[in-house]
């Protein structure tokens, strides 16, 4: 999986390639929007995480060169203004999701995957596993070991969540909004009590440990036992 | 004085009074002009009828026309002593039977079939140049079956006219001065009269941002500017509440970032000073994480904030029961409830025309402050309410400590807390209620909060 981010801030540019290497991504990092959108139309990207703010032409030419072209890899575009106008702006300019700064690393990281796993096909099965974890989608079990455990309807959706996407730091705003459709940051720790509970409930009693919190991202559900 | 389009209230004032005194004194010296006119007509009439008397009674003696040659003796004796008096007797036929020297009497006087009753007299000029007022009357003679005559009899009033018109030269300069006079008396007064709004332009041209406390002094100045004076501190008022909050808030953001960028800060550059295990440097970096998460929630929550303080905040309106979202907000928030055995329970119904997201942010933020308020095994109640008047009510009443009367119309600021001592909260800035009441704000409706014997009521009020 390749991709083109496109930022002239100097740091903020070499973190999001570290980043975005780091979890296993080939990344290419474009200084200003000629750049950029050169990068675009002459290589193969999956896809572009583009700074609406750049020297030279901007985000919004890049996006409408990338586009015009008839390239459709999914493009992220980071905006510093948190204005309606801003983002009705870049989806209607082909965009397919908007991140305001300052963002959460972990947040950009979750909606890329998001973002990469829409155009790969999901094969929907009836279970979902990790370790001797085994949740029924049908029949809305879940059980360890072969031994049912009782979850309320959301304990379910948010192991779920963990489930699908294993292996991924998930960010408290990305749990609040896929279990719940809360779209805005809570000013309390309610995500962690939650997780605490179901954690509780799901890995209290049992061995391997799955849920695991990153302190400062968020939480992870992972099957090796290695730390 | 300004002069600029604008018409200064002096010469307005100064203007008015020299206007009314003059028509009170134009109508006053017609008055008095007319009632002498009168005075002399009466005067004139009373010589008029008792000459016209003495005439018609020398008449009667008539018996005979032999008795006709004697008449102008009668008649002269008659006038005798009065100067100026004109008489002439016509018979029926148009012969004049006497007349005196200087008669010039207008042909209506002496038709017999037009009297000019002393009730109505006229006035006419002779070709001498003199004014004369008369009346004409019939008067039989005794002789048997003879016609009537007409008698007519008329005064010199010339030396009535003379005083009269110098009266009214006299009477119009006198006006005329008048009126100056007032008119400078007036703009005296105008100006000693608005002398305390001099003062209170001196005053409040001391009133600088600094000095937002002082206020106008409404003992010193007439009660028709009490209120005027009054109104002016209440906005002075409101402007240094304005004033004092807005630099409550700057030193605010400043308080708030500089404890967590100071935190950041120290416990960085100790982690530099040496070398560590990297257990030791991942800590420091989780711990820094979290902080600069805090950092960047609280950075979106004011810019959220300064654009609706300008007005930037636009709902995206659709129908909402704000039930069903404050049934998905218990939802999310059950496990913090449950922790806390606190029960959570709604009631009622209301649809609301408002933004999905921004309206759960408003109840998520009263929620989760109640939250924070309510004691262990407590019990949080929200009631829907639809009043009808085409705004629904959303009611939260949670049990916790009583909040100080003074403290309630300031809980929704940012920053504000009621424990101004206590440090930064483990969770939350201090901007949630804030935002809370912009949100209501910009969909046109407002937040309100009681506090009363234990139990704290917020309530917000949603137009449909």
């Amino acid at each position: 999986m390749k991709i083109l981010v496109v930022e002239d801030e100097l740091k903020t540019g070499n973190f999001l390639k570290q980043g975005l290497l780091e979890a296993g991504f080939g990344v290419d990092l474009a200084r200003d929007g000629d750049d950029g959108l050169h990068y675009a139309l002459t290589d193969a990207y999956d896809l572009v995480v583009l700074d609406v703010m750049l020297p030279g032409i901007d985000g919004w030419a890049v996006l409408q060169g990338i586009r015009k072209s008839g390239k459709d890899m999914p493009v992220l575009f980071l905006s510093a203004r948190d204005q309606v106008d801003d983002r009705v702006r870049g989806l209607e300019l082909g965009a397919d999701d908007y991140l305001v700064k300052p963002f959460a690393f972990s947040e950009l990281l979750a909606r890329v995957r998001t973002l990469l796993r829409r155009g790969g096909k999901t094969t929907e099965s009836e279970f979902l596993r990790a370790a001797n974890l085994e949740l029924d989608l049908m029949r809305r079990r879940v059980s360890r070991s072969g031994k049912r455990i009782d979850l309320t309807a959301k304990e379910f959706a948010l192991l779920e969540l963990l489930l699908r996407r294993q292996g991924e730091v998930l960010p408290r705003s990305l749990i609040a909004s896929q279990v719940w459709d809360m779209n805005f940051d809570s000013d309390t720790n309610v995500i962690e009590v939650a997780v605490r509970r179901l954690r509780a409930k799901m890995d209290d009693g049992f061995e391997p440990k799955l849920i695991r919190t990153v302190r400062g991202m968020g939480y992870v559900l992972e099957a090796s036992e290695c730390d | 004085m300004r002069l600029s389009g604008r018409r200064s209230m002096t010469v307005r004032l100064t203007m008015l009074f020299a206007l009314s005194s003059t028509v009170v004194l134009l109508l006053l010296g017609n008055l008095i002009a007319g009632s002498l006119e009168r005075h002399f007509e009466e005067q004139d009439m009373e010589v008029l009828t008792g000459k016209l008397k003495l005439a018609q009674h020398a008449l009667e003696r008539v018996r005979s026309t032999v008795d006709l040659d004697v008449l102008p003796q009668h008649l002269d004796d008659s006038l005798v002593g009065h100067h100026g008096l004109e008489l002439v007797v016509v018979a029926p036929e148009g012969q004049i039977l006497f007349a005196t020297s200087g008669a010039e009497f207008p042909q209506s006087l002496l038709e017999s079939h037009v009297r000019v009753d002393s009730a109505r007299p006229i006035v006419w000029t002779t070709k001498g140049n003199h004014p004369l007022r008369g009346i004409s009357a019939l008067a039989r003679t005794g002789i048997k079956d003879a016609q009537p005559v007409v008698v007519a009899v008329a005064t010199d009033i010339s030396h009535h006219e003379h005083f009269m018109s110098s009266f009214r030269i006299t009477l119009w300069s006198f006006v005329a001065l008048a009126a100056l006079l007032t008119g400078f008396l007036g703009w005296l007064a105008v100006r000693r009269g608005l002398a305390p709004l001099q003062a209170i332009r001196h005053e409040a041209a001391g009133i600088t941002a600094h000095r937002l406390d002082s206020r106008l002094s409404a003992d010193a100045v007439p009660v028709e500017l009490a209120e005027l004076v009054e109104a002016l501190n209440e906005m002075l008022a409101r402007l240094e509440d304005s004033f004092r909050r807005l630099s409550d808030f700057s030193s605010d953001i400043a308080h708030e970032l500089r404890t967590p960028v100071t935190n950041l800060l120290t416990q960085t550059q100790v982690t530099l000073s040496k070398a560590r295990a990297s257990d030791e440097y991942c800590d420091v970096l989780a711990s820094n994480a979290e902080e600069l998460e805090r950092l960047s929630r609280m950075i979106a929550d004011m810019l959220f904030l300064a654009r609706s303080d300008n007005d930037l905040v636009i709902p995206d309106r659709e129908p909402l029961d704000l039930i069903d979202e404050v049934k998905g907000l218990f939802e999310f928030y059950e496990a913090l409830a449950e922790e806390k055995s606190i029960v959570l329970t709604c009631s009622g119904s209301g649809v609301v025309s408002g933004d999905r997201l921004m309206l759960r942010r408003a109840i998520s933020n009263l929620l989760s402050n109640a939250l924070r308020h309510t004691p262990v095994g407590g019990r949080i109640a929200v009631h829907v309410d639809d009043t009808g008047d085409s705004v629904v009510k959303l009611s939260m009443e949670n049990p916790g400590d009583s909040i100080a009367r003074e403290h309630l119309p300031r809980l929704f600021d940012r920053f504000y807390r009621v424990d101004s001592s206590r440090q930064r909260l483990s969770e939350g800035a201090g901007l949630g209620l804030a935002i809370t009441r912009s949100i209501l704000r910009a969909h046109g409706g407002e937040a309100v909060i009681r506090s009363e014997r234990g139990t704290t009521v917020c309530e917000l009020n949603v137009p449909v």
